[in-house]
């Protein structure tokens, strides 16, 4: 579904250069949920905002359902770290925000309800708490019904039960949508909770550094359990080495 | 209420303190230099009829002057502030312009567009326009890139882009400046009318009422107070209008984060 090829992005140039991602490689199937994680600062976000279509690779290339990426795709949905709510709509001007850019007439209720913001929906973003300002985010992502799902970071920042929630409901959502997620986090829990295969990236400039399989994953029970705890072990290690 | 009993207030307040210096000059000089308040009143209630058309003549000019300062120049502050090409090439442009007045222009605006209507408009509407562009601007370079990134993402234009996120997040700004930029825009309002307006009839706006019975001191006062009134309903509307617009602004936590 995903095909990262040889990805290089270069921000600046001349002397003031600054390399985000090096011949960065991987493939996500469709249907596939893989985790990203690495340093702070390597690069994730801007992977991220490549696949989308919002930055242009200095090399290299992004293919979605066999197409070369070259502007925003519409069957690809971007959650934001921190939710990127519009604070001057209401929960459900900010859920149906991108059915209205794409003058599509689908009504968000039924996402609303699935993520317990029925009875909120005019509420403005700055009556919420930090958890239900995720979820509105998550639904403006969804409404869009989209094939594949970009998060970066969406669990940051919330306490850890929240945190525990939210993760909770984007399997949930995944089993039900069956949408391609690539999820971008520095938690190491998370990532073996929600990632099928986790990318471990390098520091800056990002190169694939080792990608971790994780067959287990996929009910809100594997938490916890020792083959989970094994998981995040290894990936504290690998993480760990690279310093 | 409280509000009305605090505006109340306010109206005693000022009138005892302006009939004490109307006493205060009259003792100094030993003659009457400043009408009392209840004469100014008594002026008011003589000439009501030529008072009243004044101020809603003035009233209307100013509202067009007001529109069209907003029409024109909210779309070049957004522009400028938001495209960073034009911010370039145009921001030294508008700072060169924007502080000169347009007073000491009176005379080539007088040869270029007569005496009629619409060299009193021009003279207010160069005022506000500079302060509704730099305002616009100012707020518009300031676009949390969160939202933008946001809005882009689901694949908008360049127009919605706008749409959803310049013109609202700006919007309160922009409607802060104008209300500021009233008690400028009623002064250029004044200049137009009294060294542009001696054509007119003295219902024909305050400031020429204000002129027009330079010799009536009480009748003058009386245009006056109209004056200050008209200033105050613009800034009031204004004020009402950010409430409406901008209501997501007043929700949530109250002080704190």
């Amino acid at each position: 579904m995903i095909e990262v090829q040889d990805l290089s992005i270069v921000y600046g140039s001349g002397r003031e250069a600054v390399p985000a991602l090096e011949d960065l490689s991987f493939n996500v199937e469709e249907g596939e949920m893989v985790a990203v994680v690495g340093p702070s600062g390597c690069g994730k976000t801007s992977l991220l905002l490549v696949i989308d279509g919002l930055i242009r690779p200095t090399s290299g290339r992004v293919l979605v359902a066999g197409e070369e990426v070259r502007g925003v795709r519409r069957d690809v949905a971007l959650i934001l770290q921190d939710a990127g709510l519009l604070p001057w709509k209401t929960v459900r001007q900010n859920a149906e925000l991108a059915l209205r850019i794409q003058k599509r007439k689908e009504n968000v209720d039924g996402i609303l309800a699935a993520l317990g913001l029925n009875g909120f929906e005019r509420r403005f973003p700055a009556e919420l708490s930090e958890g239900m300002r995720r979820r509105v985010g998550i639904a403006r992502a969804l409404a869009l019904r989209p094939r594949v799902l970009l998060m970066d970071e969406p669990m940051a920042n919330l306490d850890s039960l929240t945190r525990e929630r939210i993760q909770n409901l984007i399997l949930d959502l995944w089993w039900e949508m069956r949408f391609t997620g690539i999820l971008v986090t520095h938690d190491i829990e998370e990532a073996v909770f929600l990632g099928q295969r986790i990318l471990v990236l390098s520091p800056r400039p990002a190169r694939t550094r080792e990608i971790l399989e994780n067959p287990g994953m996929g009910s809100h029970d594997y938490r916890g359990s020792p083959e989970f705890l094994e998981r995040a072990r290894t990936l504290r290690r690998i993480l760990e080495e690279q310093g | 209420m409280r509000l009305v009993v605090a505006y109340l207030l306010g109206v005693v307040l000022i009138f005892g303190a302006w009939a004490l210096v109307s006493f205060s000059l009259a003792w100094a000089k030993g003659r009457p230099i400043l009408p009392y308040p209840w004469e100014a009143a008594v002026a008011a209630g003589e000439n009501i009829w030529t008072l009243l058309s004044a101020f809603g003549t003035s009233a209307l000019r100013f509202l067009v002057a007001l529109a069209v300062s907003f029409f024109l120049g909210l779309p070049l502050g957004l522009a400028v502030g938001f495209e960073s090409k034009l911010d370039q090439f145009l921001s030294p442009l508008i700072y060169l312009l924007y502080p000169m007045p347009p007073v000491a222009l009176l005379l080539f605006l007088y040869l270029a567009f007569g005496l009629g209507e619409v060299v009193r408009l021009v003279v207010v509407v160069m005022a506000l326009f500079f302060q509704v562009v730099v305002a616009a601007q100012g707020a518009a370079k300031f676009i949390s890139p969160t939202h933008i990134v946001a809005v882009r993402s689901t694949g908008a234009s360049r127009w919605q882009l706008y749409w959803h996120v310049v013109v609202p997040a700006t919007l309160p700004n922009v409607l802060t400046a104008a209300r500021v930029s009233v008690g400028l825009g009623i002064t250029m309002l004044y200049i137009a009318e009294t060294k542009l307006g001696i054509l007119l009839p003295p219902s024909g706006g305050l400031g020429r009422f204000i002129e027009y019975y330079t010799f009536r001191a009480d009748i003058a006062l009386a245009g006056v107070v109209a004056l200050a009134l008209l200033g105050l309903l613009f800034y009031v509307v204004l004020e009402i209008l950010e409430r409406q617009l901008c209501r997501w602004k007043y929700v949530g936590v109250k002080g704190g984060s």
